[in-house]
């Protein structure tokens, strides 16, 4: 009895580790920049398309001209978007599904368009967001003292 | 004749539910004064019922075990809110960020729970008084772990989260993006009022799981010990086991009721967010016509929408009465507190009664042994 | 020779357990505590005079708040988590004789006077109601402290106050959240008698007055009510027994209790400078009750030098840990280790197994 106890508890305890451990993975979150810059790698330049019209999940998410950047969110590591490609102005919209996987280290990723479309190794298109924190967010705050929040605007 | 009785019936109705009555009366005074439309009325009503009936819920267990109304509850929020700080942190979003947080949240708050549950143990006969004192003391420690060993301690990444000095948490913690997945998901538009259909499933799941718990072989030794510590005993439970095990419930589901309550609010006041939940969850509850003893999971539902209608009404009523928005703003404070203290007063009288009662029928009995002598 | 080593050993390590059972775990951590930051003050650069006029200065702010605790223990009915109720009879008297026009000493004699009638009501009302429910009394007196200061919170906006130093400015009505007590009796005690030795200053006429009250309550306990009192507390059934109105004793201790925090305030006032309106007086209670229980004090006991030591310790760790904690490790952890502190020793207080719960 006592035995088949422990049993179970161990194995409720396992089971909630499972689950916290995958939502580790397939929660973890991604915000993804979408650039539509002019790359320079191993000296050779790859031209930005007049448009891209980037589609996540059937939504268009930004219209981008040349040396402009898009911003989406991504819950997963697998990450989805078409690419709407339009080389010259008044040309055809050429559809080009991405698909890819993105580094769990990574919080931002910079994706470049031109890169990617040429077929480059991911090393050259794909490089992290770094944000650097704003003025507003390096200045120290007051912690407030408990006898602030005695009225509780929201419950 | 019949209609004394009816009469009779009508008055122990009236006395019986005093309170609720009593907030009826408020909220169909203040309602048309505020003049807020039904349709935003009853949208922010339903809104806060998801939001909160999962933390009120919490309270419940206690109450059947005799502890009373739970103040420790903060410190199953406080388990609530380190483990969003965590998370929020790691960068988990969505739906598997409000699961990984309530998970997180299970080994702090069963630590905090059984702690309290040790210590009400030790404080038999005024574990009110003591659980207060306790999610004070615990406020503390939060304070210690949140200010100082969050970033220098326990690692924290990101500088939206941490102070600039390198350690401790800011005021408010965004969880932008863990805001209302919950509510969101399955959400139903009837007429202009939003039904988070996903929230309300995971309380009726709750509200199933109490009454299951309340006919399992550990549900009836809680009630047990609520009606008399040493009947129980007596009867071969243990009372202080029992006991803590009540306390930890109710403290990992308040857990989960904070992350529930948080992803609905879409960001946490890091210092404040738990301070006064416990007292507006047990004001609802004791609106909605529980006691100190005796608490459905009726009055968690009546409470809170009548507590809440109050709660969004009287502001707007009392700036439209005396042209100070504040008025209203302390009222409703003011009746959140003389809610409470008449619901004690009300319990102690009853239970002094109950003894003084027990007290006469013990003295007669002995007065017609020594006659029969 | 062993064995009698093995004795005396024996004897001194429960001498010295009787001693820590007899004084409390936490409250020796404390006052140790207390030693040692008396002692690291100098080291970090914190001048140690200056330290204890501080800290001298606090107790001679709070003291009387801390004795206003003293009858209700005596009587058995607890801890008074309800001070508030008193605070806000002393809030009443200070801001009405500021109202009818008083001004320096005397405005802080008539306050004294106003707010009596006003302490005794309430107190009366509040003792009422705790005789009703006998055993729980803490509870219940923290919740009838809350409600009166929130009922108090709308008074403060709705009485018909004028006073142009008081009411807010541009409306002309409500009071202010702060009221300024210059020219009114801003430091009135304080000054009188001050000594000032290098950078340490003591309010003689404070800590005067706080020994006046300290002194009739001791005397108060020895008179015959004071003893029927006391007894009330350690034995109610004795009590009944021997004649004494039980309800009487509790009311009596009750309203002495309303009127000393209602004193207690008005010479927080004088020292700190302002009157603290709204949710100000919301918390007040439990630094006074975790004050007399550093000092010694329990559920159902406690004397005047429990308050006394009880006040220095507390107000001491408030006012030292800031500064000396700042100096030593660059990290204000002074308000975790307020809160910590005194919550824990209330904590132990209500812990502690003791015989006046019926």
């Amino acid at each position: 009895m006592n035995k088949r106890r422990l049993l179970f508890r161990v194995g409720a305890v396992a089971i909630l580790l499972a689950i916290a451990a995958c939502m580790m993975v397939i929660g973890r979150g991604h915000t993804v920049y979408v650039d539509n810059k002019t790359l320079e790698y191993n000296g050779e330049s790859y031209k930005a398309p007049y448009r891209v019209n980037v589609y996540v999940k059937g939504e268009q998410i930004a219209r981008l001209a040349a040396r402009e950047r898009g911003m989406t969110t991504n819950i997963g590591q697998r990450f989805r978007m078409t690419l709407g490609v339009i080389e010259e102005k008044g040309g055809d919209e050429k559809m080009v599904d991405v698909s890819l996987k993105l580094p769990y280290s990574m919080d931002g990723i910079i994706l470049n368009v031109p890169g990617y479309l040429a077929n480059l190794p991911q090393e050259a298109w794909l490089s992290e967001f770094v944000s650097t924190p704003t003025e507003a967010e390096m200045q120290d705050e007051e912690i407030p003292s408990e006898e602030e929040d005695l009225l509780a605007g929201e419950f | 004749m019949k209609n004394k009785i009816t009469a009779g019936k009508i008055l122990s109705f009236v006395r019986d539910n005093s309170v609720p009555l009593m907030f009826v009366l408020i909220c169909a005074v203040c309602i048309p004064i505020s003049g807020f439309s039904w349709g935003y009325l009853i949208n922010e009503i339903v809104t806060r019922m998801g939001r909160n009936i999962f933390l009120i819920l919490a309270l419940l267990i206690p109450i059947m075990s005799g502890m009373g109304l739970n103040f420790g509850m903060t410190l199953g929020a406080m388990a609530g809110e380190i483990a969003l700080i965590l998370v929020s942190d790691w960068q988990i979003w969505g739906i598997p960020g409000v699961v990984l947080a309530m998970i997180i949240s299970i080994p702090i708050s069963v630590l905090l729970g059984a702690f309290c549950g040790k210590i009400l143990n030790m404080a038999k006969g005024r574990e009110m008084i003591t659980s207060y004192i306790i999610s004070f003391f615990m406020n503390g420690i939060y304070q210690l772990i949140v200010l100082y060993m969050m970033g220098s301690i326990i690692p924290i990444k990101h500088f939206s989260i941490k102070l600039p000095r390198g350690y401790g948490i800011r005021n408010t913690v965004s969880l932008l993006n863990m805001r209302q997945c919950l509510d969101n998901l399955l959400a139903v538009r009837v007429s202009g009022v939003k039904i988070p259909v996903l929230t309300f499933l995971i309380i009726g799941v709750l509200c199933l799981f109490i009454v299951w718990f309340r006919k399992t072989k550990l549900g009836q030794d809680m009630r047990a010990v609520g009606q008399d510590m040493n009947v129980a005993r007596d009867a071969g439970i243990n009372v202080e086991r029992t006991r803590i095990i009540s306390i930890v419930m109710s403290t990992v589901l308040a857990g989960f009721g904070m992350v529930i309550y948080l992803q609905n609010m879409g960001n946490i006041a890091t210092y404040s967010s738990h301070s006064q939940i416990g007292m507006f969850c047990i004001a609802a509850l004791l609106v909605g016509g529980a006691s100190v003893d005796k608490a459905s999971i009726g009055n968690v539902f009546l409470g809170v929408i009548l507590f809440h209608t109050m709660f969004i009404v009287a502001p707007k009523a009392g700036a439209e009465i005396t042209g100070d928005s504040m008025i209203g703003e302390y009222f409703r404070v003011f009746v959140s507190y003389a809610v409470i203290t008449v619901a004690l007063i009300m319990y102690e009288t009853k239970k002094r009664k109950h003894k003084s009662q027990n007290a006469q029928q013990l003295q007669l009995a002995q007065e017609e042994a020594d006659k029969h002598e | 020779m062993n064995e009698t080593l093995d004795k005396t050993n024996m004897t001194l390590r429960d001498r010295l357990k009787a001693f820590v059972d007899a004084f409390g775990l936490p409250r020796l951590i404390i006052a140790a505590f207390l030693l040692m930051l008396y002692i690291a003050a100098p080291i970090v650069g914190a001048g140690f005079w200056m330290q204890i006029s501080n800290t001298i200065n606090r107790f001679s702010w709070n003291a009387v708040m801390v004795l206003a605790m003293v009858p209700m223990i005596h009587s058995g009915c607890g801890l008074n988590f309800g001070l508030p109720l008193g605070i806000i009879s002393g809030l009443l008297g200070a801001t009405l004789s500021i109202e009818l026009g008083f001004t320096g000493p005397l405005s802080f004699l008539m306050a004294i006077l106003i707010a009596t009638p006003f302490a005794i009501v309430l107190g009366a009302l509040y003792g009422w109601l705790l005789n009703k429910i006998k055993g729980g009394e803490m509870m219940i007196a923290t919740y009838v402290g809350f409600s009166s200061v929130s009922f108090m919170c709308m008074m403060w906006l709705l009485l018909p106050y004028h006073s142009p130093t008081m009411v807010w400015g541009f409306s002309g009505k409500g009071l202010r959240t702060t009221i300024s007590l210059e020219g009114f009796y801003d430091k009135v005690l304080a000054n009188f008698l001050q000594i000032n030795i290098g950078s340490l200053s003591i309010p003689t006429g404070t800590l005067l007055f706080f020994a006046v009250l300290a002194f009739g309550m001791w005397a108060f306990l020895h008179t015959k009510t004071g003893t029927a009192m006391t007894a009330v507390g350690s034995n109610p059934t004795f009590a009944k027994a021997a004649g004494v109105n039980v309800d009487k004793m509790r009311m009596l201790s009750v309203v002495l209790s309303t009127w000393l925090a209602a004193i207690g305030i008005l010479v927080y006032e004088q020292g700190f400078g302002f009157i603290q309106l709204y949710m100000a007086p919301f918390y007040m209670a439990l630094p006074a009750v975790s004050a007399i229980l550093i000092g010694g004090a329990s559920v159902n006991k406690a004397s005047i030098a429990n308050v006394i030591i009880g006040t220095f310790l507390f107000q001491g760790i408030v006012t030292m840990t800031p500064t000396v904690m700042n100096n030593m490790i660059h990290m204000d952890m002074s308000e975790v280790i307020r809160v910590v502190a005194s919550q824990g020793m209330i904590l132990y207080a209500l812990t502690r197994k003791t015989e006046a719960t019926k």
